[in-house]
């Protein structure tokens, strides 16, 4: 699975978030963070995380999640490693 | 001094049985409309439910409509607030009561006038609280924990902000930000009216000077099913005829949610500010029956709390706001006590329960609203379906150490009407009573 194509299918969950800006979702990139540029609540990490798992069908490790930076760039990663697991 | 400051009500809201807002609540209650309805949530259930009757509110009717979650089927992951009164990042940690909460708390600032300022203060509180926990968030949350075996993030991270003790109180105080108290008091039915009782002495005694307070009890099949299991819901009645106070059929209460908020503020600084005093609060009491019964009323524990709330004064009132919920035996010990403290003439007893049914931990604030509303209109509410009053004695009061009054209920007719009455009204008592043997008593007067 492409990098593009995963940013594109997390966009696609950000906007099911109401608590993130909407209008923010247009330019992102593997460099935007979630907290900084898009203003997520910190609460709404592990939601995100969890819709990741079911969209992408992997399974992320707890440990794994609790280091989870806070930049695009950071669950894309993790997604292709749960993958490649 | 100490103790010795008034209070005075300047603001009412809320989310009502039947799916009404305030303004509806007061016109179809004036109007002596019953406000209780057919439940299709229950009645899916079929015959494992005793009761499908309910003074039940829809999302839609309060202009709300939940967003469910992608990953967990059937679990309202949030709210989106058609009239956008509410900002999504408080919608994300609310509950349906929390919203009620919520919304009934801007209209009762709204209409208090409140500066911005004064809302923030160090000296605004809010005080709310309800029956129950956050039952329709909690339900998808353990199913998928016990029952599908999931992890626990697919439940999201709102499980504990949406579904705590205090989560009313919570939320309304992120929403309007207020700096002084924000507390829950809980006392089963008695919850609405511990919770504005609470907040009247905090202000009385000089710790705020303006509270929001209130009780809520969101819809919920998970409260109905409690008390549906315990048979003692109404049965076997239209729902317009299930709530029936005093009434010699009556058979039970009919569950009902709502929430009731009234903005309180010290009494001297409303009245220099030119606020609208919608009514005064003269005392609160509150006690426990002390007789070890979890559910049966207390004929002394009522007497003792009529005593505690006027002290000295002579036992006074226009009207009294019963807790009056419908069931055999809690309507008659309510009604023999009050005859036994307030005698056979000069008042009126009103059971609001009737019109909406019984709202559990917002009964106390939403029936405060209703008495406030008394005040207003100069207008006693009905006791609708309180078609024939008992005419045999109750089995403890041919005891003997009965001690209360020797008739039936049939003789105290002329104080229960069916219909609304005119009548001059300057002070309404409120009772309400909870499990675990607690009551609660509130006198309200108008600002004459």
């Amino acid at each position: 699975m492409e990098r593009q194509e995963i940013i594109a299918g997390l966009v696609e969950i950000l906007k099911t978030v109401r608590t993130i800006d909407q209008s923010r979702l247009d330019n992102v990139t593997e460099e935007t963070d979630f907290i900084k540029d898009l203003k997520t609540p910190s609460t709404e990490m592990i939601n995100i995380a969890a819709k990741a798992e079911q969209k992408f069908d992997v399974e992320f490790d707890d440990d794994d999640i609790d280091d989870l930076g806070s930049k695009v760039k950071d669950i894309v990663d993790l997604i292709i490693k749960s993958k490649e697991a | 001094m100490a103790g010795d400051r008034r209070v005075a009500i300047v603001g009412m809201g809320g989310s009502f049985p039947g799916g009404n807002y305030l303004d509806q609540f007061r016109q179809k209650l004036f109007a002596g409309e019953s406000l209780i309805r057919d439940w299709d949530e229950a009645k899916a259930h079929g015959k494992n439910i005793r009761s499908q009757i309910c003074g039940f509110i829809t999302e839609a009717e309060m202009d709300i409509e939940a967003i469910y979650s992608t990953i967990s089927p059937n679990y309202p992951e949030t709210f989106i607030d058609h009239l956008g009164r509410i900002p999504d990042a408080n919608l994300s940690t609310a509950d349906v009561g929390s919203i009620w909460a919520m919304l009934g708390t801007q209209e009762a600032i709204k209409q208090a006038g409140w500066s911005k300022e004064e809302t923030e203060s160090e000296q605004t509180g809010v005080v709310m609280g309800s029956g129950s926990a956050g039952h329709s968030i909690l339900r998808n949350a353990w199913h998928n924990f016990f029952e599908l075996k999931q992890k626990t993030r697919l439940a999201g991270s709102h499980t504990v902000d949406r579904t705590m003790v205090y989560r009313e109180a919570a939320n309304v105080a992120c929403f309007i930000k207020n700096k002084g108290v924000v507390e829950a008091i809980g006392s089963a039915c008695a919850t609405g009216l511990g919770n504005v009782g609470y907040a009247y002495r905090l202000i009385k005694f000089g710790i705020q000077d303006r509270i929001v307070a209130g009780g809520v009890e969101p819809t919920s099949l998970e409260t109905f099913i409690g008390f549906d299991a315990m048979q003692v819901l109404s049965k076997g009645f239209s729902a317009g005829e299930s709530s029936r106070p005093f009434d010699e059929d009556r058979n039970g209460f009919v569950c009902s949610f709502g929430c009731g908020i009234v903005a309180l503020e010290e009494y001297e600084s409303a009245k220099a500010r030119g606020a609208k005093i919608l009514a005064v609060i003269d005392d609160y009491y509150n006690n426990s029956d002390g007789d070890g019964n979890m559910f049966f009323p207390s004929f002394d524990g009522q007497k003792r709390l009529w005593k505690g709330l006027f002290g000295d004064k002579p036992f006074k009132a226009d009207v009294v706001k019963v807790h009056g919920t419908s069931t055999p035996v809690g309507d008659a010990v309510e009604l023999l006590s009050v005859v036994d403290i307030m005698g056979e003439e000069g008042y009126h007893i009103s059971a609001p329960k009737s019109q909406f049914g019984h709202t559990l931990g917002a009964a106390g604030a939403v029936e405060l609203i209703s008495a406030v509303m008394m005040l207003e209109e100069q207008k006693v509410l009905p006791c609708l379906n309180s078609v024939n009053l008992d005419t045999e004695l109750a089995d403890y009061q041919q005891e003997q150490d009965w001690t209360g009054p020797k008739k039936s209920l049939a003789a105290y007719r002329h104080l229960i009407s069916p219909d609304v009455i005119s009548k001059e009204i300057n002070t309404i008592v409120c009772l309400n009573y909870g499990f675990g043997g607690t009551n609660s008593a509130m006198t309200i007067s108008r600002d004459i």
